[in-house]
């Protein structure tokens, strides 16, 4: 620090972002009037090559010692331009960014004379904070070799399978007795009509075979530490009441068993027992007793039910695993949202109105019906069906917990619903309700087209309300025809409610333990909407699908390919680098308060005793350098690195001297 | 003893003025009095003035709160569109400053000033929430075993369902449940929750369209065999009762279904006889409904 700083100031143009708005050669100018500085100069665009040889350059010939920038977020070029202070011979520490576009010549384009006077403001901040900047060093840690996927629904398995692939010893846990998530309940899939379970069961197959994925069902993260290429996972196995190596998936015990449950698997449309697996298909083939409603009446462990193998123990507990893992991927998908509080379309009080995902049920031969689509209240056969699309997405309500995001899956999936109604029941008329139809994909729009060939009518309006006659249990569903103007209508035999998707209830547990966010529609967070939709703020963590928002399968798929690809980047290369900007105690100013232990929102503070005193740590890896220890230490006794009180104090006292 | 002015509205007293006489005197048996709100004005009708100009309609809905604040008492009142203007007047401006200054602005003109110190409430809130269906059944001295009631909600004191602390706008219960208390049965029929007609300008605006939405409703609730309509607003009940002579006259259908207001019911259940009740001055006659009774 004693050596004389010698500070070169870069102005970037932007082209005309920022030198449209205000006078760039006058900043540069400026800027050489201020402390420290020894060199000033502008450039049209200082992200671009001859930009940042510019800087490289400039640091050789003016013998500088520290280097700031003035031009955009550093979100966006921080890391070039520490690489061109760094290739200059500077410690790209010492570097500091001011940012005069997105803070200052984009929101002030109507005002450049004032947007110039921030602009000063701006450079002499950041010409004082480099002043004060110190030179650091990241650190590198190894990385564990193993990876860990929360969800096995479409995109936890196709994740899993390319992690698995790719080298890497993969923990798959899904919170269900079987894998498969929602796909599993689908009858074909949009717009090409292939048969739901025929394309996902040879990859829930290939997941149980593949030796680099271990398969842990009826599971659930309990507790996860570390960081990015060490993180510590415990997942509690769920007590099946069956040991898993025993059961050899014969399904005696199921046929004994005298209890019988709604099966949420199809959503309570059809029974099962109380010793059961979810559906034929399941992976693994493994029984599960629900203790929940079992009597313990013992008839599955007897001779003729389970017998010899001795596979079923009522008393066998929960186990706890831990695992270590080098990064870490969350699928957790969604939930269906509660169309029940949508009062005026009736469901669950007028038998039927059913939802999307039940017709789906009713479409699929392994479904309650085996696959013929009849109404609930009498069993016929409808001959005409309203669908509601937008039930609940698109809409502005708060009062029902509706959702202002599109569902993007309820236009294409109803189009199908309709395509299988026409086919399935001649003379079946589906009755679209639409705002828009929205066939966004590949193959999308072709699929609305043969709908409408094929029969389907399209009304263009929401749906007011749907009443029943008690007698027929015939529905009539009012709407406003938006094209011809004029209310409509309709008496239908049934009707499918295409309800949103929302945020699974079972993530919110996730976002605690991994330290995630979400956006404002209550879906994860991630690191940026078009360029890093996978990756999330906690490094080493990784999204996978419908859990960062709502999407269809092939677009699952894509993402959580992406996701996989990201998770493995660490563990391929074997060593992580940690940004050097994490809070350090002065333990011996430390007094042992605890106060940074209840504020740090990522876990990295810790309490040891160190020469039988309590003095507070800070886990360097963990630590994402927020400084909210630092400014609740009541000793002072914590410094943020590359943002210390004296760096910050320095910027104050800068912008200060305007005034 | 609880005291509220009662805000009479503007029907009520001019027509029927049996609904004003039962709400006080079936009041009086739960230790509830309804004096004389001294200065009120119209309240003022929210589809004719709302439609036109929201801060008029609401500078006027609160003069009239206004003034029950500064006698420090709460407002009950009998009618949905009154309940409405000022029930809306009152929550809006008690949450929204904003709106609340530019009212008081126009209110400034009369020295007045909205505090938001005091609550309207509607008379059937009142009665289900702090007196409950078990005390009004305790009051019932004539019980109405067997008898069929067809109820009529009306969309004001429902909806907009966030402006209401009601719960439920499309199958809410406790109107049904204070109507079980007196031991009648109330009847579910087609469209239950559909509006009267009259509401929103229509019945002054389009009298055909009004009395054709009412005789759907009147048709549903005959087919559901229905003795007796109740209501808890003036405006409905003059739609549902005078409107069946109207719809006499103009589509020849006769449905001859007494119309009351609850607090008439409840009167009737209480053992007061029709004269004091006003059922007297009902356009349908409440004969058959009598005989059914006593």
């Amino acid at each position: 620090m004693d050596e004389e700083k010698r500070i070169g100031v870069f102005i970037c143009h932007c082209g005309t972002n920022i030198a449209g708005v205000i006078d760039v050669k006058e900043l540069a100018e400026y800027a050489k009037t201020l402390p420290n500085v020894a060199h000033a100069q502008d450039y049209t665009y200082m992200c671009s090559t001859p930009g940042q040889a510019m800087i490289r350059d400039s640091i050789k010939e003016h013998n500088l010692n520290g280097t700031v920038v003035a031009a955009c977020s550093p979100r966006l070029h921080e890391p070039t331009f520490r690489k061109a202070t760094e290739e200059g011979g500077v410690n790209s520490f010492l570097f500091s960014m001011a940012n005069i576009r997105e803070q200052d010549t984009w929101v002030h384009m109507e005002e450049p004379e004032k947007a110039m006077e921030k602009a000063k403001d701006v450079v002499r901040m950041e010409v004082a904070r480099a002043s004060m900047l110190e030179p650091l060093t990241p650190k590198t840690v190894p990385v564990e070799k193993a990876a860990l996927v929360i969800g096995a629904g479409i995109a936890g398995i196709q994740a899993s399978l390319e992690l698995a692939d790719a080298g890497i010893k993969t923990y798959l846990v899904e919170k269900e007795p079987s894998i498969g998530g929602n796909m599993s309940r689908l009858d074909k899939t949009f717009p090409t009509l292939d048969c739901s379970q025929c394309i996902l069961t040879p990859k829930m197959v290939d997941v149980e075979r593949n030796p680099n994925i271990e398969l842990m069902t009826y599971s659930e993260v309990e507790d996860v530490s570390g960081y990015i290429g060490n993180f510590d996972v415990t997942i509690r196995q769920k007590s099946r009441y069956v040991y898993e190596d025993k059961c050899n998936g014969c399904g005696k015990c199921q046929e004994v068993c005298p209890v019988s449950r709604p099966n949420e698997f199809d959503l309570g449309l059809m029974p099962r027992k109380a010793a059961y697996v979810p559906f034929p298909q399941a992976v693994p083939l493994k029984f599960t007793i629900d203790m929940d409603s079992c009597i313990k009446c013992d008839l599955c462990k007897g001779e003729e039910a389970c017998g010899d193998l001795e596979a079923i123990d009522f008393d066998k507990p929960d186990e706890l695993t831990t695992v270590k893992v080098g990064s870490i991927i969350v699928a957790t998908g969604f939930d269906m949202y509660d169309v029940e509080r949508k009062e005026e379309w009736g469901y669950k009080v007028f038998d039927n109105v059913v939802t999307g995902i039940e017709m789906e049920r009713l479409i699929s031969a392994s479904g309650p019906t085996g696959g013929n689509i009849i109404r609930p209240s009498d069993g016929q056969k409808p001959k005409s069906v309203g669908f509601v699309l937008c039930a609940g997405s698109r809409d502005q309500d708060e009062e029902d917990g509706a959702k202002p995001y599109c569902s993007r899956v309820c236009c294409m999936y109803s189009l199908k619903h309709a395509h299988q109604l026409i086919e399935k029941i001649p003379g079946c008329v589906p009755y679209l309700f639409y705002m828009d139809i929205r066939s966004f994909g590949k193959a999308y729009e072709e699929f609305y087209y043969r709908i409408q060939n094929e029969g389907g009518k399209f009304i263009r309006g929401r749906v007011a309300r749907i009443t029943e006659d008690p007698i027929t249990k015939n529905l009539t569903v009012t709407a406003e025809d938006t094209l011809l103007g004029t209310p409509v209508e309709m008496e239908v035999d049934m009707v499918v409610l295409a309800n949103a998707v929302v945020p699974a209830e079972s993530t919110q547990k996730l976002k605690t333990l991994l330290t995630l966010s979400n956006s404002p529609d209550g879906w994860l967070l991630e690191a940026h909407p078009k360029l890093n939709p996978m990756s999330t703020t906690t490094d080493g963590v990784f999204l996978a699908g419908m859990c960062q928002g709502p999407r269809d399968i092939p677009d699952v798929v894509a993402h959580a390919a992406a996701a996989a690809a990201a998770a493995s980047i660490p563990i391929h290369k074997g060593s992580v680098t940690l940004e050097p900007i994490y809070a350090i105690v002065d333990q011996e100013h430390c007094g042992g308060c605890a106060t940074c232990i209840g504020v740090c929102p990522y876990g990295a503070t810790e309490l040891n005793e160190v020469d039988s005193k309590l003095v507070a740590s800070v886990n360097e890896a963990k630590c994402k350098g927020c400084g909210t220890c630092g400014s609740a230490c009541p000793s002072g006794a914590i410094k943020m690195q590359h943002f210390t009180n004296e760096q910050i104090m320095s910027e104050i006292e800068a912008f200060a001297q305007g005034w | 003893m609880k005291e509220y002015n009662f805000f009479l509205g503007c029907i009520a007293p001019n027509r029927y003025p049996g609904i004003e006489a039962s709400a006080v005197k079936t009041s009086r048996k739960f230790d509830i009095e309804l004096r004389d709100f001294k200065g009120a004005s119209c309240c003022p009708a929210p589809g004719a003035f709302g439609s036109m100009d929201v801060n008029a309609w609401l500078a006027l809905g609160a003069r009239n709160i206004c003034l029950s604040e500064k006698e420090g008492k709460d407002i009950a009142l009998i009618c949905n569109g009154c309940y409405k203007s000022l029930f809306e007047a009152n929550h809006r401006l008690k949450a929204d400053p904003a709106m609340r200054e530019k009212v008081n602005s126009i209110l400034a003109n009369i020295d007045y000033e909205f505090q938001g110190s005091v609550e309207v409430r509607h008379l059937i809130d009142i009665l289900y929430n702090d007196v409950g269906p078990e005390k009004v059944k305790e009051s019932v001295e004539v019980p109405l075993t067997g008898l069929n009631v067809a109820i009529h909600y009306g969309c004001h004191l429902l909806k907009p369902k966030f402006d209401r602390t009601f719960g439920s706008s499309e199958r809410p219960r406790f109107f049904d449940e204070l109507v079980e208390a007196l031991g009648a049965t109330s009847i579910d029929y087609k469209e239950k929750m559909m509006c009267c007609g009259a509401g929103g300008g229509v019945r002054s605006y389009k009298m055909d369209l009004a009395l054709d939405i009412a005789n759907e409703k009147l048709y549903n609730m005959n087919q559901a065999g229905a003795d007796v309509i109740v209501d808890v607003c003036p405006f409905c009940h003059l739609q549902l009762d005078r409107g069946q002579v109207e719809i006499k006259e103009k589509f020849g259908d006769v449905y001859n279904l007494p119309v009351l207001h609850y607090n008439q019911l409840l009167g009737m259940a209480q053992g007061m006889n029709p004269e004091e009740l006003g059922l007297d001055a009902h356009e349908i006659s409440v004969e058959p409904l009598l005989a059914k009774i006593l």
